[in-house]
């Protein structure tokens, strides 16, 4: 519903748009969709002159259509692949984590999304040597444990014997953000948005990977109560992820949390409906008592059939 | 600045007029300006005024940080953390097996819930915590002072008096033992006075006065830049009884727990909690949980259950960033929080004092 403005196009001026209000024509909907010929009889204004703006406007708001086969090849060029680091997880999401899609993981709290997330962000970033950028919301990113697991991924493959210096390197590809309120989070998008669409050459490299941990912590405060504006924010920041995972081929994964609708009911995922149409892929963590073993199933994914699971072990 | 206006911090209100205006992006409304925004959206100049202002605090909060200037966002490479996470300090708990699984001791910057039936020694713990974060830096502690938010009323001084004292008791011996002159001098600030007189106390009746405690936290904590612990002893008792809407409740339990995760980063502090058990009624069986609801379990980093084993108290680290899950016991004497003693009292090689209550660390530093 954009409102018609003096420089939305060369040919649309202050008096075109007053004469244009005075007969109920505000926005370009109004305007394009209207007859030309009738318009410039009541406004006095030149046809050629609307038919022109018209194209120009045409052009500018809508959206084009392209064919499938166009749609397949830029999609066999533009996608990737990521190995998650656990070859398990990587069977169950079909050999890995997509760009251009939203995947989210779910648990209870202690199942393990962290330690998931810290594993993915060091396989992307040794294995890769991509960029990744971490989005830290909990206050549960630790240094320390990320180092372990390099170490541990580096011990595995043994032709990185030939940079000793591999462990450092890869935490430098990894950035860290913390952001611990909605307009933050926002906030931190937009930038990141900013940067990648101006291609500033700086640390931050060739970016594959962003990880928000977790969603639910900045959505939960806004939402419940009488107040309502917390599923505007929340489809917002749905939007700001799905779009910057589709336009700059990145890898989203989101953790979200687990709820019960009673004390006795199935765990079931927190943040409710409208959420759940946001990812594409949806893991589901379960702990098991005492062993640092946790299953995974697939509660929802566009190209295995949902229910299969796998064990990880996330020690 | 392609900000679009819905994810601009105005009210909500307002947002949605600016909607309905057609405003689609922050560039807009900057161009626009007050009069022209006031009367396209209808409202007063002065509320025009003030949205513009909050929307350029913005923008231009995005420009200076995107020229290279990091101060205010909290953004860094993990290599950077975890140099950080390497020089930080660790509270100790005198008991050297929660220690242990802790991976050295309550973190800072973190938030530790402790949850447990009642009187299995949760405020005990955070009574000895008060105590200890202000073992000086040479002894291995932090230095720092204690910020105790007390809901339920269970805080004695003179429990606090008889830890404080023994864990001056302790590091006098310790300086005894090692004869080093730096030890000696920090022992001349660490009295039983001074402990008490670090540890800030503030009663909280009902879940207002906490919300309000909470939110006027940070600015005490700027004042007072050396606080290393925020205890919250009960932050169930609050919430738990006089609560008829429910997703009010989890709304606001997870206002309070973003707050407190910004004030332990920011001031780089320990921020532990202590929660009370409630009783899950299964199909067979009945487990004992912890209260607050299932999203109430992802607010803290770190969670820790006590429960009681027949007569032996035993510690699990359910929830944690970096550490395995474990089990250990500990003992609760007249001089604090301590470990069990085990059945034989094994001669320890550095050949100190024979002082069963001397922590095993000590050894280390010897060195």
């Amino acid at each position: 519903m954009v409102v018609l403005r003096a420089g939305l196009c060369p040919g649309l001026t202050e008096d075109m748009i007053q004469l244009l209000r005075a007969n109920g024509i505000r926005t370009v909907v109004d305007f394009v969709s209207s007859d030309l010929e009738g318009v410039a009889q009541k406004c006095s204004l030149s046809y050629k002159a609307l038919v022109a703006v018209r194209r120009v406007l045409l052009a500018q708001f809508s959206a084009f259509p392209a064919n499938g086969a166009d749609l397949y090849e830029e999609l066999k060029s533009s996608t990737a692949i990521l190995p998650t680091g656990s070859p398990s997880l990587d069977q169950l999401l079909d050999s890995g984590l997509y760009t251009g899609e939203v995947t989210e993981l779910m648990g209870a709290p202690g199942s393990g999304k962290t330690q998931v997330c810290l594993s993915m962000a060091a396989s992307v970033s040794l294995g890769l040597k991509q960029h990744v950028l971490f989005l830290d919301s909990t206050g549960g990113f630790t240094a320390s444990r990320l180092y372990q697991m390099l170490r541990a991924q580096t011990e595995d493959e043994e032709e990185q014997a030939s940079s000793p210096g591999a462990g450092p390197f890869a935490l430098q590809r990894i950035q860290v953000v913390r952001v611990f309120n909605i307009y933050e989070l926002l906030r931190a998008l937009q930038e990141l948005r900013d940067r990648l669409s101006q291609q500033v050459v700086s640390s931050m490299g060739p970016l594959k990977m962003v990880l928000l941990d977790s969603v639910s912590a900045v959505i939960y405060p806004l939402l419940g109560g009488r107040q309502s504006e917390g599923l505007a924010l929340m489809m917002q920041l749905s939007r700001e992820l799905k779009t910057l995972a589709r336009e700059f081929s990145l890898a989203v994964v989101v953790t979200n949390q687990v709820t019960r609708d009673n004390s006795t009911g199935p765990l079931k995922p927190a943040l409710g409906r409208s959420w759940s149409f946001v990812p594409s892929t949806r893991v589901l963590l379960e702990s098991k008592e005492g062993t640092t073993h946790r299953a995974a199933s697939l509660a929802k994914s566009p190209r295995q059939p949902t229910g299969i699971q796998v064990e990880l072990d996330i020690g | 600045m392609q900000r679009e206006v819905g994810t601009l911090p105005l009210a909500p209100a307002l947002r949605a007029r600016l909607a309905a205006a057609g405003f689609q992006t922050a560039q807009e409304l900057l161009d626009t300006g007050p009069c022209g925004l006031s009367k396209e959206v209808g409202i007063s100049r002065e509320e025009a005024l003030e949205a513009l202002q909050v929307v350029r605090q913005e923008c231009h909060g995005d420009a200076a940080r995107t020229a290279g200037r990091s101060g205010a966002t909290r953004k860094c490479t993990a290599l950077e953390l975890l140099e950080e996470e390497q020089t930080q300090g660790f509270i100790i708990t005198f008991c050297s097996a929660l220690d242990n699984i802790l991976g050295g001791g309550v973190q800072l910057t973190k938030i530790t819930e402790i949850c447990g039936a009642p009187g299995v020694g949760k405020t005990q713990l955070c009574m000895q915590l008060a105590v200890d974060v202000q073992i000086p830096e040479c002894f291995g502690g932090v230095a720092g002072e204690a910020v105790f938010i007390d809901t339920e009323g269970s805080f004695m001084v003179d429990r606090v008096v008889d830890i404080a004292a023994a864990c001056v008791q302790h590091c006098h011996l310790i300086a005894e033992a090692q004869q080093e002159e730096d030890l000696r001098k920090a022992l001349e600030t660490f009295s039983l006075e001074n402990i008490l007189s670090h540890i800030y106390y503030f009663r909280c009746r009902d879940y207002t006065e906490l919300l309000a405690q909470v939110y006027l936290l940070p600015e005490f904590l700027s004042e007072h830049s050396k606080v290393r612990l925020v205890v919250i002893d009960g932050i169930a008792f609050p919430f738990r009884h006089d609560f008829e809407d429910l997703s009010l409740r989890t709304r606001l339990l997870n206002g309070l727990a973003q707050q407190l995760i910004i004030i332990a980063n920011d001031h780089r502090s320990a921020v532990v909690l202590t929660n009370q058990m409630t009783t899950r009624i299964g199909q067979s069986q009945s487990t004992l949980v912890p209260a607050l609801g299932e999203s109430w379990g992802h607010a803290a980093t770190v969670r820790l259950i006590f429960h009681w084993d027949n007569s032996q108290r035993l510690a699990t680290l359910y929830k944690s960033p970096s550490q395995k899950e474990s089990t250990i016991a500990y003992h609760i004497t007249s001089h604090g929080f301590r470990d069990v003693q085990p059945p034989a009292v094994t001669q320890s090689s550095g050949g100190t004092e024979l002082n069963p209550r001397k922590r095993p660390r000590t050894e280390e530093e010897k060195q």
